[in-house]
């Protein structure tokens, strides 16, 4: 990774122009109606049985249509910035590898219930339909922040 | 305490400390990246963008999929 330091401690610049929250576009109905028809889309995902075919599909979907934005017509971009501050990458890096020798650890230990992985420990709470829709919702939304960055 | 209880204790202190960083990256004068900005970064190539937004997918597909 191409990073290096590039903020002093105490330096004033940080976002690189990015807006930490997005300006109102002017279309509050449009908005709406779309929050709408993602809840909804969520509330439906949320209520298909794991394993299925309709399953399967309700998450292509979002895939294929968040895929073809993403190159097809993409949205304005936040700016992203040119370089990290290797340092500041550091306790990412740290904590990412962390958590996926904990993550391969309970897996080569075939996640028995001494060891679970974080799958088997999720897998449980996203059992109730609320919260399976809920969490879809918030993965959809996640695949929009993505898209934008 | 059980080596189960010991798991989940160090999956949370991992959320826990993940979730320090990107409040401690918000802050003016931090050096630590938010994680919109070392995945902004990372998504700069197209490479990295496309392989960004498989991971997002596999997620979705992991966790609602199967």
């Amino acid at each position: 990774m191409a990073t290096e330091d590039v903020r002093p401690a105490g330096h004033p610049l940080r976002r690189l122009g990015a807006r930490r929250w997005p300006r109102r576009n002017g279309h509050p109905a449009r908005d709406a109606l779309i929050g709408a028809g993602l809840v909804g889309y969520a509330w439906i995902a949320g209520s298909t049985a794991p394993f299925s075919g309709k399953a399967l599909v309700s998450v292509l979907i979002p895939g294929a249509v968040l895929g073809a934005i993403a190159y097809g017509r993409p949205p304005e971009r936040l700016p992203a910035p040119d370089k990290l501050d290797i340092t500041g990458v550091s306790y990412w890096l740290i904590c990412l590898a962390a958590g996926f020798e904990w993550e391969a650890s309970a897996f080569k230990d075939n996640s028995l219930s001494w060891h679970p992985s974080l799958t088997n420990l999720i897998n449980p709470l996203l059992d109730p339909h609320p919260v399976r829709s809920a969490a879809i919702l918030v993965w959809l939304l996640a695949g929009w922040g993505l898209v934008r960055r | 305490m059980t080596t189960r209880v010991i798991t989940i204790v160090g999956f949370a202190f991992l959320t826990a400390v993940l979730i320090a960083l990107e409040v401690i990256g918000r802050r003016r004068t931090s050096r630590i990246p938010t994680v919109g900005e070392w995945l902004g970064y990372l998504m700069r190539p197209r490479v990295g963008r496309a392989l960004i937004l498989l991971g997002w997918w596999w997620l979705g597909w992991h966790y609602f999929a199967r």
